[in-house]
């Protein structure tokens, strides 16, 4: 039988194409990484079909690229050695609910806007990423270590034990979920730990090159019964960044973020024709986006002593740092606002990274918030050398677990069809790749070829160790191969 | 000598001769029993050995080349940083090298990014002191306070603290691990730079091979430094008070409060968590097993007893005491607050508060570990369990039914289910359960209990410690993944490949059970032949 | 299994087995308690451990190391030896092993000494000498006997008899007649007379403490008994290693309580601070210092009363008769600091080990005659935590301590007083009251 038959035999006709128009779909993204396309597509239904292509793949030295999303922003996706999409948008049940473990369990299909909503309608939400494309797969999101807005949970990430299967086809359960039987089990699945080794550490980041995640069990909050969002227009980084030092490491704070006025601008117009551009320029540079929350017992009470808390600090410390429920100039900013931090971005409205000209290269690192001013810097010098207004550069900065580190993220929008933009714009992000990573930019998230080889060739007995590790799970070499170091 | 002259010759050149000795005499005092953390039982006799020569390295670099001297000349190691862990942390073959971190014992602490750098040397109240003397604190594991930190952070690293901190995984950022072949992997940002205040990648993230659920003991690779997150506490000092064995910190009441509970059943207490989680308050809470209340009283073993014979079975049903700790992180209105929200909280299940000291004798800077042997001389942690509260219930209950079983050789504990908490505001619940015995008994019983222990845990499907190195390989792989041992061995064999690094370790478990006649007939799975050599 | 008959009696090693073999190896014996740790500095207790490193040296390797001896499976070589008594018997781990469980380390330590003495492998060559010179003339330095009372200075005149005895000790009476002179000095100041034994031999601090325990318990007697004929009713010392054998190891050496002997055995940091509190002493005159006090072991973490103890050990380890256990925690901590406080111009400061923390001087109960270098190395450490508190002087009760200190100072050339309490209370006195 050849592999087009079989794949055929195990997921049947409407789970499988070869049609070049799909597959061709398959091969670009949003990203500036080049088109590659795979020689087959399936969809499968049930972990079974994953398992059984997965092995049949692995029998014959086909390549798998796994796809849980339906759009991609850093071609992670983008077949480098051809091969089998192994597409699960179709597997995407939101498999349990359990309020009493503030747990949710969901297959690797399920977007952001599938589960925002169905945990909103049982009073609970997700710690989110800043607007997630409303389509992104939620497992994938938390697999690939995207930021969190909020930073007062001291244990830190939602994803607990997973279902993943390995590279050689075995089906496999980590953490707490390995337990036989499982879901009918007394266990639940809440730790994502173990068995044995954390083999749930080796799927992170890890492009889809360690093993495909079926499902996934994930940590769900409360919804709050008060939020106050605050608001502080920033023209000194380093002094706000100062503030955030001293106010989040005494938990203040909910969703707590910093956004550029041009990142502002392109998330909160309405109408882009006319808004954008009155709001680029009537936006202070910076504005720090701050949530108050309270929960079901004296919600007023917790309010109270954070405000008390937060005036304190500002009247002694910060006089020139000005909160307020408002931003001057954007009326009703608060109330448009605050929702959407808890939920995807609008299906309706263009992506907001696409917006300004349809085109967004994100350069985006962990760092200390102390730093933050240089690498802002940097980035202007370069932009200035390449001809790239540094007006029109896109800036988030997000503090994590208290402030004590924090992405900085940088958006250059370029307009896809323009040839010199998009050269311009990979020129400007290789050099700033390059310049950072040697200034100390931790890029613990390598997307694209360029920035991927750089962090590699630098961590040269990681990568070595990397490799060997793959090459226990994957010995021949087919889970999305081309990405990462593999 | 025990080692070859060779080896012993380059190692010394390697470290200094001060710093090596293959004396009987040093040896013997490396000794894991007959006391310790699950000595004076069988796996500690059958399996543990003296280490032919122990030897102290100073730096990573030195460790790495003690470690590929072993690999050349096929000398069995071991890492060893305090020995506390017991029989599982020391030489399980004859004429190993015991490696002695405890001169790895650098520190540095960045207050303003919530971390601290430490060489495996390094213990916990150290760590501790120095974090809550700048407005911080860590998580002393289990083990108590004076034991590695990094060890404890590879191998264990909760405590009722883990209510709102979680796990230790997180806390876990840039470490420098030496290989079992010598190669040396830095782990997170210093993958890429030299400031270890990040955990993770590039890419897939490689702690996955520091541990799994529980630690290996050491079967992979030695870890040398380690960049450990903080968290932020308060600003109040807990004063030191009293003089031993009566030392306490003070605490400052406006900003930390311990708070005792009566409640009326175990199922006010998980309800009690389940509502404290929901209301995101507390900075712990645990269920209070009765014979720590004997313990914390007792001025002695004999007045342990003494108490504790006049439980039954009834007192220790009806026990019912629930322990809180709240902390005014932002403010002292914040504390206020907290007190206010329980204190609803309890009044609405039927509990009560009780009067209860303002000072802290555990958690903060200790676990208590070390009074755990006043009451009969042997222990261990037969199970701990992190998984949700719906977990740590009945699995408690199933234990203790099991538990009577050996009773004798047991101490006797009146069925009592262990003690549970709830970790992560909620997300996870813990439970732990501690067994006691004379080692002047026949101790057999213990060693089977052990084992039919995690075998119960197999059938009824519960998720525990009982994995890893801790139980033999081959029964608990198939039935946990499934199959994870075949990962986890691969894992060694890649990274072992002379089997130099703590031999037999993951697999000693399974040599213990083919060697010692009394757990021969519990052996009922598959598996390849494990030669019994000696 | 049966129960077993069990006595704290050192003189037979097996009645430690049971401590050795419980030892859990925490290592609570090595650093300093949790709840007081300093930080990473300064954080253990044990000098031992903390200069030889290898775990052998900390009390939980001579745990395993003394169940090897008993059982034979280890012959007594240099390296054992030099793990048996590189060691101050500080109490340092027996206090610590004891804030959680019931094991008698420092007992253990003694027991094993004795059995080296017994096997005819201990004590140290040294320490052989310093028993020749005791049994020869009387004191641990080999003096001429009939020099002992030559600190008499003018000035001081002992009474023929009074209710307290001075027991001056060797090292008061030879290498430091300062502190004599000035014990005597405050006695006199506080109208309080005291009488000197007829014929004053040393205490056998360091034939009792390498496990010479015969020779020991016969001078021992012979001392009690010289101090009952002289009808006093207190034993007072400036000396902290003599108060511990005088108050602890006499009775233990002949099987008594410390309230059997039939006299009070007082330090002088007790006694002044008594003096003090009653009105009879007054420390008028100023003395501008910025001092901080060492806490000698011997009068400190080894120096409640003694009280035999036989009985049986069953079950769990658990004993019959109950046994109360010297926790150290009724050690002499505060009396001398509240005189050092009661002294105009003084700035008491402390060190981050101090109590039953306090990291020994490393010289005490024959360690520096046979380990110098350990007693340099010790001496070091303490004197870098002084210098870590900004003191200008180091005050400690203990001769040793101060001989000790002394040469480390004068070694390294800081500029640091090495004072005793005695000078110091001396030097505060004003009129009586």
């Amino acid at each position: 039988m050849s592999i087009k038959e079989e794949l055929l035999r195990l997921v049947g006709p409407e789970s499988f194409t070869d049609d070049p128009a799909v597959l061709k779909a398959y091969s670009t993204d949003f990203s500036l990484v080049p088109p590659g396309a795979a020689n087959y597509v399936v969809k499968p239904k049930k972990t079974e079909e994953v398992h059984d292509v997965i092995k049949l793949a692995n029998a014959h030295s086909i390549p798998v690229v796994p796809v849980s999303s339906r759009v991609h922003f850093h071609g992670t996706t983008i077949p480098k050695q051809g091969g089998i999409i192994l597409d699960l948008t179709t597997m995407n049940n939101v498999l349990e609910i359990d309020a009493l473990n503030k747990r949710v369990r969901i297959e690797a299909g399920v977007t952001w806007e599938q589960l925002t909503s169905e945990l909103a309608k049982k009073g609970f939400r997700m710690v989110m990423p800043l607007l997630p494309h409303p389509l992104r797969s939620v497992v994938t999101d938390y697999l690939e270590r995207e930021v969190l807005i909020n930073t007062v949970y001291d244990y830190g990430e939602p994803l607990q034990s997973m279902e993943v299967v390995w590279p050689t086809g075995e089906v496999f359960r980590t953490g707490s979920a390995s337990v036989t039987g499982y879901p009918d089990s007394p266990s639940k699945g809440a730790n994502p730990s173990g068995p044995g080794l954390d083999f749930y550490r080796f799927l992170q980041g890890a492009q889809g090159t360690m093993g495909v995640v079926t499902w996934a069990n994930l940590k769900i909050e409360y919804l709050p019964k008060i939020d106050k969002i605050l608001f502080a227009p920033v023209d000194d980084l380093d002094y706000a960044i100062e503030f955030l030092y001293r106010i989040l490491r005494i938990r203040i704070g909910q969703e707590c973020l910093l956004l550029n006025s041009i990142n502002l601008a392109t998330i909160i117009a309405d109408d882009w024709h006319s808004d954008f551009e009155k709001l680029r320029a009537s936006l202070p540079p910076w504005t720090l986006i701050l949530v108050i929350s309270a929960f079901q017992r004296r919600p007023e009470e917790k309010i109270q002593y954070e405000e008390q808390a937060l005036e304190e600090i500002l009247r002694n410390e910060f006089p020139e740092i000005h909160i307020a429920d408002h931003l001057p100039g954007s009326p009703g900013l608060g109330k448009k606002l605050l929702p959407m931090l808890r939920k995807p971005w609008p299906e309706q409205v263009t992506y907001w990274k696409q917006r300004p000209k349809g085109g967004c290269q994100s350069l985006f690192f962990i760092t200390k918030p102390t730093w933050v001013s240089r690498f802002v810097g940097k980035i202007a010098e370069m932009a200035a050398s390449h001809g790239y207004p540094i007006a029109d550069v896109g800036g988030y900065l997000q503090p994590i677990e208290h402030n004590r580190a924090c992405q900085l993220e940088f958006n250059f929008f370029y307009d896809p069809a323009s040839y010199s933009e998009v050269e311009r714009v990979r020129g400007l992000y290789g050099e700033a790749a390059k310049v950072l990573l040697s200034e100390g930019a931790l890029f613990t998230r390598p997307y694209g070829e360029e920035l991927t080889q750089l962090v590699y060739e630098k961590a040269a007995d990681y990568t070595m160790t990397l490799r060997r590790v793959k090459n226990i799970f994957d010995p021949n070499n087919i889970m999305n191969p081309g990405n990462l170091c593999f | 000598m025990a080692i070859s002259e060779e080896a012993y010759k380059v190692l010394e050149s390697i470290v200094g001769p001060e710093y090596i000795s293959a004396d009987p005499a040093i040896c013997e005092g490396y000794r894991a029993g007959p006391g310790g953390y699950e000595c004076g039982l069988g796996y500690e006799r059958v399996m543990t050995r003296v280490p032919g020569c122990v030897v102290m390295p100073r730096t990573t670099e030195e460790v790495q080349r003690i470690v590929k001297v072993c690999n050349r000349y096929g000398l069995p190691f071991v890492p060893y940083s305090t020995g506390f862990y017991g029989a599982r942390s020391h030489p399980h073959v004859s004429d190993a090298l015991l490696i002695d971190l405890k001169r790895m014992n650098d520190f540095e602490i960045d207050d303003q990014h919530l971390y601290a750098v430490v060489g495996s040397g390094v213990i916990y109240s150290q760590l501790q002191e120095e974090a809550m003397s700048r407005g911080m604190y860590a998580i002393v594991g289990g083990g108590g306070s004076q034991v590695s930190a990094i060890a404890n952070m590879i191998g264990d690293g909760w405590s009722p603290l883990s209510y709102r901190i979680g796990l230790p995984h997180r806390r876990i950022l840039g470490t420098e691990l030496v290989l079992p072949d010598g190669e040396l992997v830095r782990l997170g940002s210093l993958a890429l730079q030299d400031d270890p205040f990040w955990g993770e990648g590039p890419g897939p993230d490689l702690r996955g091979l520091l541990r799994g659920f529980t630690g290996h003991r050491g079967f992979l690779g030695i870890v040398t430094r380690m960049a450990i997150k903080l968290l932020p506490f308060q600003p109040e000092r807990l004063e030191p008070t009293g003089i031993s064995p009566h030392t306490t910190l003070q605490l400052p009441t406006n900003r930390v409060k311990w708070i005792n509970f009566t409640m009326p059943s175990t199922d006010s207490m998980q309800q009690a968590m389940v509502e404290m989680a929901k209301a995101e308050i507390g900075g712990a809470v645990t269920k209070v097993p009765i014979f720590w209340r004997a313990i914390a009283r007792a001025g002695s073993k004999e007045e342990f007893w003494e108490l504790w014979s006049k439980e039954t079975e009834e007192t220790i049903r009806d026990f019912h005491v629930l322990r809180v700790l709240i902390v005014g992180f932002t403010s002292e209105e914040q504390l206020e607050y907290e007190e206010a929200v329980l204190m609803d909280i309890i009044g609405e299940l039927g509990g009560e508060a009780r009067r209860t000291r303002p000072t802290d004798e555990s958690w903060f800077k200790n676990a208590d570990s070390a009074g755990m042997w006043l009451m009969c001389g042997g222990y261990v942690s037969v199970d701990y369990v992190i998984e949700t509260v719906e977990h740590a219930i009945p699995h408690g209950e199933n234990y203790a039914k099991l538990k009577r079983n050996y009773t004798p050789p047991l101490m006797p504990d009146y069925g009592d289910p262990g003690w549970f908490q709830s970790f992560e505001l909620g997300h996870q619940g813990y439970s732990e359960f501690l067994v006691y015995w004379d080692p002047d008994e026949n101790t057999d019983g213990v060693d089977q209990f052990y084992l039919e222990t995690s075998k119960e845990n197999i059938r009824k499907r519960f998720y525990t410690s009982l994995l890893g190195a801790h139980q033999p390989l081959y029964l608990t792989g198939p039935a946990y993944g499934p199959n994870y041992h075949k990962w986890l061995l691969e894992v060694k064999d890649e990274f072992d490949p002379n089997h130099v690094c703590h031999p037999p370790v993951p697999l000693a478990h399974d040599v213990f059970v083919e060697r010692a006649e009394w757990m021969k007939p519990l052996k009922d799975w598959g598996g390849p032949d494990i030669t019994a050599e000696p | 299994m049966p129960e077993e008959k069990v006595s704290l009696d050192v003189t037979d090693a097996a009645n430690f087995i049971y401590d050795m073999s419980r030892c859990i190896k925490c290592k609570g014996c090595t650093w300093v308690d949790h709840i007081y740790m300093p930080g990473v500095k300064y954080s253990t207790r044990c000098p031992s451990a903390t200069k030889y490193l290898f775990d052998s040296y900390g009390a939980y390797g001579k745990m395993r190391i003394g169940l090897a001896l008993l059982e034979g499976r280890l012959d007594y070589t240099d390296e054992v030896l030099k793990i048996l008594y590189a060691c101050t018997l500080c109490g340092a781990c027996d206090v610590g092993c004891k804030r959680n469980l019931d094991l008698e380390i420092e007992l253990t330590l003694e027991a094993l000494r004795i059995q080296a003495v017994k096997a005819g492998k201990g004590p140290m060559p040294e320490h052989k000498k310093i028993a020749q010179n005791i049994m020869e003339k009387h004191n641990s330095f080999g003096a001429p006997h009939e020099n002992r009372t030559k600190w008499l200075a003018d000035g001081i005149k002992p009474s023929p008899k009074a209710d307290v005895l001075y027991f001056v000790g060797c090292s008061a009476s030879y290498t430091h007649p300062e502190i004599a002179q000035a014990t005597a000095g405050i006695l006199n100041a506080s109208g309080v007379p005291f009488m000197l034994l007829p014929d004053e031999r040393c205490c056998g601090n360091t034939l009792y403490s390498v496990g010479m325990v015969d020779e020991a318990r016969e001078l021992a007697q012979r001392n009690i008994d010289a101090v009952r004929q002289a009808g006093a009713n207190t034993l007072l010392t400036s000396c902290a290693e003599g108060y511990r054998m005088w108050k602890v190891d006499y009775p233990k050496m002949l099987n008594m309580s410390t309230a059997d002997l039939g006299f009070e055995v007082v330090h002088l940091v007790e006694y002044v601070d008594g003096l003090i509190k009653e009105g009879a002493l007054k420390l008028a005159n100023r003395v501008d210092l910025r001092l901080t006090y060492h806490d000698p072991c011997s009068l400190s973490r080894l120096s409640e009363p003694w009280v035999p103890w036989e009985g049986e050990r069953g079950l769990w380890g658990v004993v019959d008769p109950p046994l109360e256990r010297r926790r150290g925690t009724n050690g002499v901590y505060q009396p001398p600091r509240d005189v050092l406080d009661s002294i105009p111009g003084i700035e008491l400061v402390e060190m981050p080990r101090m109590r039953e923390n306090a990291f020994c001087c490393g010289a005490g109960r024959g360690t520096k005659v046979a380990f110098p270098d350990f007693a340099s190395w010790a001496a070091e450490q303490r004197l870098a935590e002084v210098k870590e508190v900004g003191a200008e002087a180091i005050v400690s009760a203990c001769p040793w301590c101060k001989d000790n200190f002394a040469e480390a100072v004068s070694r390294n050339g800081a500029s640091l007083k090495v004072l005793d309490f005695s000078e110091l209370v001396l030097s505060a006195v004003g009129s009586t009251g």
